[in-house]
């Protein structure tokens, strides 16, 4: 996306308010310096400095211009007291950036008194707020223990091993992951690696990994990972045909479907693949009554009144 | 903008800031590079004006003391303008720009910010082993939080009514954002999701409200208590190797009860019981509702139900 005129040239004026106090406070940094922190080559540097040789304040005789003087690699800018501060933050630069502090803060295992924590609490001083009073984001739960190996783990690309919950197959799994990344999407952190169990690129979700140890064995940087999808449907899974109410009919978005059609009586009949029986059980059981098995392998189709049953036997 | 143009701005900021009194348009003229001809004048102090308001640059129009008729002058406040210098040190700064570059609400740059606290330090690189996918922005966001910072009771449309409410602070959890606050109407405090805000928030002219001393529970609410339901607390039990993934949910606060095979009992305040639902089945016959009867029936007819 290219930025409109009129952005670009305001983003040059607010860059040169940020940025011409801070090189007059800081005696003569160094070109690159100023450069690395304000994002511009130095020929777009000369060209900022360029403008301020005519700013200050009337009568603009040159004793009353702000100074700028460039002498090797080294920048000054005396007399320039008007522009003294930066200019504050607007609310939507202030959000952003607290968001961002707080997010990563409330990562498990992120020091609670490190230059992060300092540095957001500083920042909400000079804003009038408590930074723990008003605002506050969670990505997804996450032990601390875990996540601190699969951080190590990909930091020193070490395998690790997993003991994990499987969510769609109820069941507790040991299994080694070479971890490539941890993502937070959608409210819960999700780990990317190769599963060696599995024999190739998994998701985990963090917050079902009961417990995570560092192996000594090494993987090879794997680049950027690739995206893995949640679930890839398989041309040998068996097939269940669901008619949803409209109530459920997110189902259908939710969910890779087969086949979509429209009912007489204002239902939607859709036809879906199933990897793993309790993933179907439990999609019949949040769905409870919006949701009628209309075909498909006998004990598919009655695999969420098998599960309600199971439930229900500890109510009496 | 030519850079003739940048430069009358920031001459033009530059004096507004130096300014003690409010300075007549006659002055700013007079002073600075603009056409002679009056018309011509008028039309580029506008645009010039404008600009700066573009920017949140606070350009104040005020009566020009002593003047008779009254004229309008222009300044720029400077305590309104100038951010108090935080004294960020260098690794507080590229820590800031590490958690910038890691995490970003969608259209709201953290660069501008960055530059105004002392400029990009360090590499706003992947080191930290997370990476996050960017927040869902709000229209209503960065208003509410300016809110929130100034204490400014903020006039709200919510599920079809106008509200009056005193923004205490903003949650962003499982992929939304909230907002928590007293709603006059209701005299209570309350929970609200920015998507279901209609149109904008407005900032009212009421005075500023003062928070609530005892503080507003910094916690991760659980889906269950996000509803406008009658509030019930459930007792749920969860089996031995689910419990560890429940309390990771829950908090350990919640537990009342640990068994000897490793199973808990759980309580949670239930405002939206369908959300509550959801939660207890996602642990299939691992979890069982004791209390009360109300919830426990719901589950079991819902249960009947499945086909």
């Amino acid at each position: 996306m290219s930025a409109s005129p009129a952005s670009t040239a305001a983003t040059k004026m607010q860059r040169l308010l940020a940025m011409v106090p801070w090189i007059a406070s800081h005696g003569g940094p160094t070109v690159a310096e100023v450069c690395a922190r304000f994002d511009l080559t130095p020929a777009e540097l000369a060209a900022d400095l360029e403008v301020m040789w005519l700013v200050g304040l009337p009568p603009y005789t040159p004793d009353a211009l702000i100074d700028v003087v460039q002498e090797g690699d080294r920048v000054w800018i005396h007399f320039a007291d008007v522009f003294d501060a930066p200019q504050r933050l607007t609310p939507e630069q202030a959000v952003a950036l607290l968001t961002a502090g707080a997010s990563v803060l409330a990562l498990p295992g992120t020091d609670p008194d490190g230059a992060l924590a300092r540095g957001v609490a500083k920042l909400a001083a000079v804003l009038g707020v408590d930074a723990d009073q008003v605002l506050d984001v969670d990505l997804g739960g996450a032990g601390a223990e875990v996540l601190d190996v699969l951080r190590a783990g990909i930091v020193a690309h070490r395998r690790v091993h997993l003991d994990y919950y499987s969510y769609g197959r109820d069941a507790r799994t040991e299994r080694d992951v070479d971890p490539y990344v941890v993502h937070a999407e959608d409210g819960s952190l999700y780990l990317l690696g190769h599963c060696h169990l599995a024999g190739g690129e998994r998701r985990f979700r963090v917050d079902r990994i009961a417990a995570a140890t560092l192996l000594d064995e090494t993987f090879e940087d794997p680049g950027r990972p690739p995206e893995v999808a949640v679930f890839q449907p398989d041309a040998t899974d068996p097939r269940v045909t669901v008619d949803l109410d409209p109530a459920a009919a997110w189902v259908a978005e939710a969910h890779p479907v087969e086949s979509i059609e429209s009912r007489p009586d204002g239902r939607i009949r859709v036809t879906l693949a199933v990897a793993a029986e309790p993933w179907l059980a439990r999609l019949l059981l949040g769905l409870g009554p919006q949701a009628e098995v209309v075909a498909g392998p006998e004990e598919l189709a009655r695999a969420g009144a098998r599960a309600a049953a199971r439930i229900l036997a500890r109510y009496g | 903008m030519s850079s003739q143009k940048l430069e009358r701005l920031l001459n033009l900021t530059a004096l507004l800031l130096d300014a003690r009194v409010p300075l007549p348009a006659e002055r700013i003229q007079e002073q600075l590079d603009y056409p002679e001809d009056r018309a011509a004048f008028r039309r580029a102090f506008e645009r010039d004006k404008e600009e700066l308001r573009i920017m949140g640059l606070p350009l104040r129009v005020e009566r020009v003391p002593g003047s008779l008729p009254a004229v309008d002058g222009y300044r720029i406040p400077r305590e309104e303008y100038a951010l108090r210098d935080p004294g960020l040190t260098t690794d507080e700064l590229a820590a800031l720009h590490l958690a910038a570059s890691a995490v970003q609400v969608e259209g709201l740059p953290t660069t501008e910010g960055l530059l105004k606290l002392g400029g990009l330090v360090g590499e706003g690189g992947p080191e930290l082993g997370v990476q996050v996918a960017p927040l869902p922005a709000d229209p209503n966001l960065a208003r509410l939080f300016g809110a929130v910072s100034t204490r400014t009771p903020v006039r709200v449309r919510y599920h079809g009514e106008e509200r009056v409410i005193d923004p205490y602070r903003l949650e962003f959890q499982r992929g939304r954002w909230y907002l928590t606050g007293y709603d006059h109407l209701r005299d209570e405090e309350r929970n609200y999701r920015l998507d279901r805000v209609e149109g904008e928030v407005i900032l009212s002219d009421l005075p500023p409200f003062t928070p609530p001393s005892t503080s507003v529970p910094g916690r991760a609410r659980g889906a269950w208590e996000l509803g406008g339901e009658a509030p019930v607390i459930a007792r749920v039990r969860i089996g031995g190797p689910q419990a560890q993934w429940a309390l990771q949910h829950v908090g350990p606060d919640h537990v009342v009860e640990t068994t000897g095979d490793g199973a808990v009992v759980i309580e949670l305040p239930v405002t939206n019981r369908s959300a509550f639902r959801s939660f207890v089945l996602s642990f299939l016959e691992h979890a069982e509702v004791l209390a009360p009867p109300e919830l426990r029936d719901d589950l079991v007819a819902w249960l009947r139900a499945v086909r």
